[in-house]
């Protein structure tokens, strides 16, 4: 996918623009979602939004019908942010590198293996906000990878095309992304009095 | 079926590829049965199944400011002129 060559070419061809507001503007609220997640705030969210989509649009007539239209769209917005927006942003610190511990929130919340609902009902208690707030302060390695995965629901195999990765890489970004998302909850729940220690 | 601790710490490893629909066969099978005969290890599972729930229903597809969807139909819906150079 060659989006800067692509700059240069939007669809003339009615059909072609047609299809573009039949199958790529309805991924809008997904796409803002996800951008949110990346940028961290509204206005950046948009700018990368209309920035991918002006990329995509002059892009479309390059990409072959039948294959996965959402995977190349979320390619154009993760490449599109890593190049103009990433620079500009503030990093969350690195989170500690514990990946031999086992470490398991459901364990905190004292998961007893019997037929029991209350350490998921402590997972809905918890404010959208703050469950926002938990994912955006990962790293952007482990946020992109469980927002593509978990939020988005992309294969591991669309996961690595997306970010240019290999499997591998993805696997074990999501293994420590989500490890250290469950700690930022548990400090979440534990902030919020939801559980006694 | 007797379970050891090293089934459990297998099952373990393997949930999120479970849950992630990335076992495929005998893997998957394996684990399924596991799951139904190991209440500590269902209840780890059903606990982060919830848990990609809750991430997608929390933080998934937002609602996009009205100005800002009428500004991106405007620019590249089929009835408009198309973006600026």
């Amino acid at each position: 996918m060659d989006v800067a060559r692509s700059r240069t070419a939007p669809p003339e061809d009615p059909a072609l623009r047609a299809r573009f507001e039949r199958d790529v503007l309805p991924l809008l609220p997904n796409l803002y979602g996800a951008a949110l997640r990346m940028t961290r705030n509204p206005q950046d969210a948009e700018d990368l939004v209309q920035e991918a989509y002006l990329r995509a649009y002059r892009g479309f007539g390059g990409f072959e019908e039948g294959t996965n239209l959402r995977a190349w769209m979320y390619r154009i917005l993760t490449n599109t942010f890593i190049n103009a927006y990433r620079k500009r942003q503030r990093e969350p610190l690195t989170v500690q590198d514990d990946e031999i511990e086992d470490w398991y929130l459901y364990d905190r919340l004292g998961g007893s293996g019997v037929e029991s609902s209350a350490e998921t009902e402590v997972l809905d208690r918890i404010p959208d906000e703050d469950v926002q707030a938990a994912l955006e302060a990962l790293p952007e390695n482990f946020r992109m990878v469980v927002l593509l995965a978990d939020v988005e629901g992309f294969s591991y195999k669309e996961i690595a095309e997306i970010l240019d990765i290999p499997i591998g890489t993805v696997m074990s970004r999501l293994h420590r992304g989500r490890k250290a998302l469950q700690k930022a909850l548990w400090e979440t729940v534990r902030e919020r009095g939801l559980v006694t220690d | 079926m007797d379970l050891s601790p090293t089934d459990c710490e297998h099952v373990l490893r393997q949930i999120e590829l479970y849950l992630d629909g990335e076992l495929v066969g005998v893997e998957r099978v394996e684990i399924e049965r596991h799951l139904g005969e190991c209440s500590p290890c269902h209840g780890h599972s059903e606990f982060q199944r919830k848990l990609k729930e809750m991430l997608r229903a929390k933080c998934g597809c937002h609602e996009v400011p009205a100005e800002f969807a009428e500004r991106i139909r405007s620019l590249f819906g089929s009835a408009s002129p198309g973006p600026p150079p």
